[in-house]
């Protein structure tokens, strides 16, 4: 039995060279234990059964590139299995079935598309309801938002931010990481200090005068913004502490209307 | 501190929230900054975020504001209409400018959604228009996302200009026939609009060829093509009617969106207009029938039976439970056209059962196992080990067993 320890998150680096070491050994994966242990320090395996396995390193495995596309979205997740699911189905895909990946209701993939879905759902709500706050930098312009994805979805949406304000210095603080762009690199630090981040910014009150305007109190249909925009996001969106409100007038707002129009 | 922008900011969002379009999609990818130090924004390719939702289940994606809610014009379903008492305000073009450019650094939206009043003249309302979308893109490099409102009436260069720096026009129809436009907004005209549409497609075909025959790339026009929206349930026409222009819309002016936004009570209201608001389910099942004629193969003719749409049914359901004589159908070997008129299977599934289907054949649970609306599906299809009950399909009640409580959410809380 051959433990392998992944000491960061979210992992896939080391997933990846351990899983090739694995391979070149011919370990299955049910001789595989694989943990994550949340801590930042850069060293690959914990203990016990440092392989040398270097020299087989040249065997070549034809994986198709969507499953490695999938694996790179499912070690996102906050799940300590993710490792010994995408080994044992890394392993599947060469000894068993190279079209392993399209039989959608194989128990195995069907986890792995999952988890896959879960980080990519995770990781779009990141970079619509993430929030920019300007830091008063003596005229040097600095965003900083705080932002808590429920899996490592930061390392996911790093290119998106980086695209998108790319002439614009900003850091973005998660829980277990931060990223600082200063317009043209990119620094990562662990852990970092939320009280940072400001409390205010000159521009959120327009953004709640628009938020409360563009609103049509005609329709209610408070369901339909749960779905897409669940309580469990609402905290670090400015414009969610509105809601109550809009909901309780709305009712009172449209009946006006009807009254007004009445009275013509 | 309830300074003027605030005020300007209430006014003209409140006056641009009945245009349901929020959409900030197709229209390519971009970035700023991939040559230069300057500029903001991207766009992703695929169709914009939502950075938000209000109460009214609508997602916000864009800033959706009007420039002026002054306005000439009498529509009489229009909450800026000239008879209207309601307060009026105007944006400078550096307001809206910087107003974008806040919200956008902040991670609030993907880009502006510029609508106006008619002020002075249609021409002089276009040139303001265009000068801020201008502004955006070349004094700062906006690469996020721009809509203009087009005036039908303005002049051809003007729209012309307006397409270099827009990703996406848009002129609404607001009804789908002239009598009804002639009633309810009597300085529109319906050949007016159909003829800048025309002009906007030509402008958008031509300018989607790759390259001129000198090698050159032309310059970008409208890349996310127009849309339009209409009014439903203001006046009388029925779903037919609604439908059958915007299958028109689609093939004969190109559009890529038709938006349909079901008539609510607005402040100060035209008397002219009912009084109540139209259901939102009408405009949940406009939408349904719209995918369906663009995305599930269906014509106009199968999609409504009747004038108007099954309300207690999903349109492509209601087709089903007309058409009982072409089920079951088997999954294992129907041909996609076929799979996507299943009621149950959207387009992803089928897109999944067609791959599957390559390496194992579908047996029921593998049904279950791609948590699949049985329930719905189940008198509809058979897989290698099921097939249903005949008599089933064949019974006279057999429609009852989908008939849904009242779906009393849509009607509002």
């Amino acid at each position: 039995m051959k433990t392998i320890t992944v000491t960061s998150v979210p992992g896939f680096d080391k997933w990846r060279e351990a899983s090739r070491e694995c391979l070149a050994h011919g370990i299955p994966p049910e001789h595989v234990i694989w943990q994550n242990a949340h801590s930042v320090q850069d060293d690959l395996f914990g203990h016990e059964e440092q392989t040398q396995a270097t020299s087989n390193f040249q065997i070549k495995y034809t994986i198709p590139k969507s499953a490695l596309a999938l694996f790179k979205y499912a070690l996102c997740h906050s799940d300590t299995n993710r490792f010994a699911l995408c080994y044992r189905v890394l392993w599947r895909i060469i000894y068993e079935n190279k079209n392993l990946i399209q039989l959608k209701t194989d128990e195995d993939i069907m986890q792995l598309y999952a988890l896959a879905k879960a980080v990519k759902r995770d990781a779009y709500k990141m970079s619509a309801f993430l929030r920019f706050r300007e830091l008063n930098n003596e005229g040097n312009e600095h965003f900083v938002a705080w932002y808590e994805p429920e899996h490592y979805s930061l390392e996911i949406k790093l290119d998106f931010f980086q695209t998108r304000f790319k002439n614009m210095r900003w850091s973005i603080l998660t829980p277990y990481r931060a990223a600082h762009w200063d317009t043209e690199t990119l620094f990562l630090e662990d852990n970092p200090d939320p009280s940072v981040v400001p409390d205010d910014d000159r521009i959120e009150k327009y953004w709640l005068t628009y938020y409360a305007n563009i609103f049509n109190p005609a329709r209610i249909k408070t369901n339909a913004m749960l779905n897409q925009m669940p309580k469990k996001y609402w905290k670090n969106m400015p414009e969610t502490s509105l809601i109550d409100d809009m909901i309780k007038q709305s009712g009172a707002r449209a009946h006006k209307m009807i009254i007004d129009g009445n009275k013509h | 501190m309830h300074d003027k922008l605030i005020q300007k900011l209430e006014i003209l969002s409140d006056a641009a929230k009945y245009d349901a379009s929020c959409a900030s999609g197709s229209a390519g990818k971009r970035q700023a900054g991939k040559t230069d130090k300057a500029g903001i924004g991207s766009l992703t390719g695929g169709s914009g975020i939502c950075h938000s939702f209000t109460p009214d289940g609508r997602c916000v994606s864009l800033l959706k504001i009007l420039m002026t809610n002054y306005c000439i014009y009498d529509c009489h379903y229009c909450i800026n209409r000239v008879s209207s008492n309601v307060r009026r305000a105007r944006f400078s073009v550096k307001e809206t400018v910087d107003l974008t450019l806040n919200f956008y650094k902040r991670n609030y939206i993907e880009g502006l959604f510029l609508s106006s009043g008619i002020v002075g003249s249609p021409d002089l309302t276009m040139e303001s228009m265009v000068r801020i979308a201008k502004s955006l893109r070349l004094d700062h490099g906006f690469k996020g996302y721009i809509h203009l409102k087009t005036i039908p009436n303005a002049s051809p260069e003007l729209q012309a200009e307006a397409g270099l720096y827009a990703d996406r026009l848009s002129i609404n129809v607001e009804m789908p026939t002239q009598p009804s436009l002639n009633k309810y907004a009597p300085e529109k005209d319906l050949g007016a609009i159909h003829g800048a549409m025309n002009t906007l497609k030509d402008k958008i075909t031509e300018h989607k060829v790759d390259k001129t025959h000198s090698g050159k790339r032309p310059p970008r026009f409208a890349p996310g093509g127009q849309s339009t929206q209409m009014i439903i349930g203001a006046d009388d026409s029925n779903d037919k009617i609604i439908l059958g222009t915007s299958v028109k819309l689609y093939s004969e002016q190109k559009l890529r969106r038709v938006y349909y936004s079901a008539f609510s009570p607005i402040p100060d209201a035209s008397q002219v207009l009912p009084l109540k608001p139209a259901p939102l389910i009408r405009e949940h099942r406009l939408y349904q029938a719209d995918w369906l004629l663009r995305f599930y193969g269906f014509t106009l003719d199968e999609i409504v039976h009747d004038d108007m749409l099954d309300m207690d049914h999903d349109p492509k359901l209601a087709w089903a439970l007309r058409n009982r004589h072409v089920f079951p159908i088997d999954l294992n070997k129907a041909d996609k056209m076929l799979l996507l008129r299943v009621p149950g299977l959207g387009a992803r599934t089928v897109q999944k059962i067609l791959s599957i289907r390559r390496y194992t054949k579908l047996n029921w649970i593998d049904l279950t196992k791609m948590r699949l609306p049985l329930k719905k599906l189940k008198p509809f299809i058979s897989v290698g080990d099921y097939s249903p009950d005949i008599h089933l399909l064949d019974s006279n009640n057999f429609e009852l067993q989908f008939k849904q409580p009242k779906q009393i959410e849509l009607f509002g809380a």
